[in-house]
């Protein structure tokens, strides 16, 4: 193999791709500008739609507004909810009337004085986010009277409050201090990275496969003294490079989300929103071993989709058969992305290292969340590199094969 | 040396499809060799495997005195191949398409320049050199797939269907090139299934039928087969005798 051939070989198809407008647009700007967008945006989204319910007074149907006691009725006044009169509990739920809607029995006050209990019923549509986020706050309200109720019993019975709580249970935190940053969405950057590293590299790899082949110029390219091998290579490094460079600015967008959250948006939120953009993953930050960490990780992710796309479009015989035979690959990165946010659950073994891409995607959202160690690492990279090293033979192989150069 | 392209027993099958059956043929240098046949009769599969895109699965050739399979790359060196759907990269400009395939020749940048100058005046190339090949009528694509296929003065050029498309004006410049390419060391093999054009530029031609050479000979030769009335005639009385003699139905 001569370096010089093959260089000159993928310059021409970087030189091509780059004079793509379009290419340009879905390689380089969109992921600079989407994932800082999706970062920032989603977090405070939900954090001020989450903080504006907290302050929002929100009206409660109730049937047998007669019923309410005063002192419930404070209790839902500094809740921030009106209680509104309706003649049907689930009908004032289900067309939209109220979010939520109570019933307080007759007698209701009565049967507590006497120190008897009571029923009351909180209608809401389970599955609809604003109706229980609502019937929640309702039942914080009860709760917060059936709390003076039993302590105004047990005053009576010259008993202390404490007498129902006798053990305390405290939580502690003993996440560290990336994974609490990293809230429960770390997976969206392995995500992230492996969306771009595939759509970057997609349109290189098409138009120098199934693209030469419609035009007319792959036949061209194979009768001039080049090896099969060196056209491979050119072709492979162009398209990693899109590859790598769309996923290194989806990096970069992290990297830029991440500090514009952490120095001008959470400083000036509301304690309910930064919480929410926290748990979000709003406050990812990176430090410099992770981001090394992910670029390398996401050029070996960038190799391996490059061989494997360079393989497949061979065998198409125009661009949009090859885009149709490519377009299933985004399951392959989708689902295990998406999945990793259930890792938990799943409870992953250390048998995921030796699965290519898997074992990237796992180690992306570890380093992120400041969890693995260098074992990890090694095995994911070094399985990673016999997996391209497979697929750039497989994709040369199809370069060889004659029923693949000429299928029309 | 005399002989440009020299093939002895050639076949090649896809599948239970004879494409070239036994094909046997020597060009001459400073000759014009026509393969004449009709669609599907096994033209484009010959210049293919000549071409070292193809591997032969029987027989053997030489081009320019190299093996077309033990010694493809210096036989892909001494060739250019001209077809009628070759295509141009549609972001590069005529001058970037030259630069590229000369760097593949192993030509230097200056080298290449000096050829893009000549072959300006010999096939008017104009501003094709300057403007994206995306933006160019089909006459100019093919003054620059010429002018590739040519960069590295090669000693065998392929022109397989290659005015297939064009209108008469670029059709004209094609034929023209065609006829002042062949010297001392040169020689074209044109595979073509219009008479007019083996009659206009051939020395001498084979006619291929369901790929099997039935004919071969100067192109005086071949026509007076057809008892004087021309080329086209004696194509299809070969034709005829071809299928006759193998009892299929004309």
């Amino acid at each position: 193999m001569r370096p010089t051939v093959i260089l000159r070989l993928a310059r021409k198809e970087i030189v091509s791709t780059l004079r793509d407008t379009r290419a340009i647009v879905s390689n380089l700007v969109i992921p600079l500008v989407l994932v800082p967008v999706m970062m920032i945006g989603m977090p405070l989204l939900l954090g001020s739609l989450f903080e504006r319910e907290q302050v929002t007074v929100t009206s409660v149907g109730v049937v047998g507004e007669a019923n309410v006691p005063a002192a419930l009725r404070a209790a839902f006044t500094a809740a921030n909810l009106a209680l509104e009169p309706v003649a049907d509990a689930d009908g004032a739920v289900r067309d939209g009337t109220v979010d939520v809607a109570v019933v307080i029995p007759t007698g209701f006050e009565a049967e507590l004085a006497d120190g008897g209990s009571a029923t009351v019923q909180v209608h809401s549509k389970v599955g609809n986010m604003k109706s229980e986020l609502n019937a929640s706050k309702v039942q914080q309200a009860f709760a917060g009277y059936q709390a003076e109720v039993v302590a105004a019993r047990l005053s009576a019975a010259g008993l202390d409050a404490s007498v129902l709580q006798p053990v305390t249970v405290q939580t502690v935190d003993a996440s560290s201090q990336a994974e609490r940053s990293s809230g429960q969405l770390s997976w969206l950057i392995p995500f992230f990275i492996a969306i771009w590293t595939l759509t970057g590299g997609q349109m290189t790899a098409i138009d120098a496969t199934a693209g030469e082949k419609e035009r007319g110029t792959l036949e061209v390219l194979l009768v001039a003294p080049v090896r099969r091998a060196e056209v491979v290579a050119g072709k492979f490094i162009a398209t990693m490079t899109f590859g790598l460079s769309a996923a290194l600015m989806a990096i970069l967008g992290i990297i830029i989300g991440g500090a514009v959250m952490a120095r001008l948006i959470v400083p000036r939120l509301g304690e309910g929103a930064s919480g929410m953009v926290n748990i979000m993953g709003g406050s990812i930050t990176l430090t410099p071993a992770t981001v090394l960490t992910l670029v390398v990780s996401a050029l070996l992710l960038s190799a391996f989709v490059s061989a494997l796309l360079l393989g497949i479009a061979m065998f198409a015989r125009s661009f949009k058969e090859a885009q149709s035979y490519v377009a299933p690959l985004s399951f392959l990165f989708v689902i295990p992305a998406v999945a990793l946010q259930f890792k938990d659950l799943i409870g992953l073994s250390d048998s995921v290292y030796y699965v290519p891409v898997l074992n990237v995607l796992v180690l992306m959202d570890n380093v992120v969340r400041g969890v693995g160690g260098g074992r990890e690492v090694l095995i994911t990279w070094a399985v990673m590199l016999v997996a391209v090293v497979l697929l750039l033979r497989f994709a040369l192989r199809n370069f060889k094969r004659e029923s693949v150069i000429f299928r029309s | 040396m005399n002989e440009l392209v020299s093939a002895n027993g050639l076949s090649k099958a896809f599948g239970s499809v004879k494409a070239v059956d036994d094909l046997s043929f020597a060009v001459k240098a400073s000759e014009v060799f026509g393969v004449l046949g009709p669609n599907g009769a096994g033209k484009t599969t010959t210049l293919r495997i000549l071409a070292t895109l193809l591997q032969p699965d029987a027989g053997t050739a030489t081009v320019a005195g190299y093996d077309i399979v033990k010694d493809a790359e210096r036989v892909r060196a001494a060739i250019g191949v001209v077809n009628g759907g070759m295509g141009l990269y549609d972001r590069l400009t005529g001058r970037e398409i030259l630069h590229y395939f000369g760097g593949l020749y192993g030509m230097r940048s200056a080298a290449i320049e000096a050829r893009i100058a000549e072959l300006d005046k010999l096939l008017q190339l104009g501003d094709t050199l300057a403007r994206r090949a995306g933006g160019f009528s089909t006459g100019m694509k093919q003054k620059v797939v010429i002018a590739r296929a040519v960069l590295h003065d090669p000693q065998v050029i392929f022109f397989d269907e290659a005015t297939s498309g064009l209108d008469v004006v670029a059709r004209r410049a094609v034929i023209d090139f065609v006829k002042a390419y062949p010297s001392a060391g040169r020689a074209v093999v044109y595979s073509t299934h219009v008479m007019s054009e083996v009659e206009e530029l051939c020395d001498r031609a084979c006619i291929i039928y369901r790929g099997r050479k039935i004919a071969e000979g100067t192109v005086a030769e071949l026509a007076a087969q057809g008892d004087g009335k021309g080329l086209e005639e004696a194509f299809f009385r070969l034709v005829n005798r071809y299928d006759t003699s193998r009892g299929v139905a004309a």
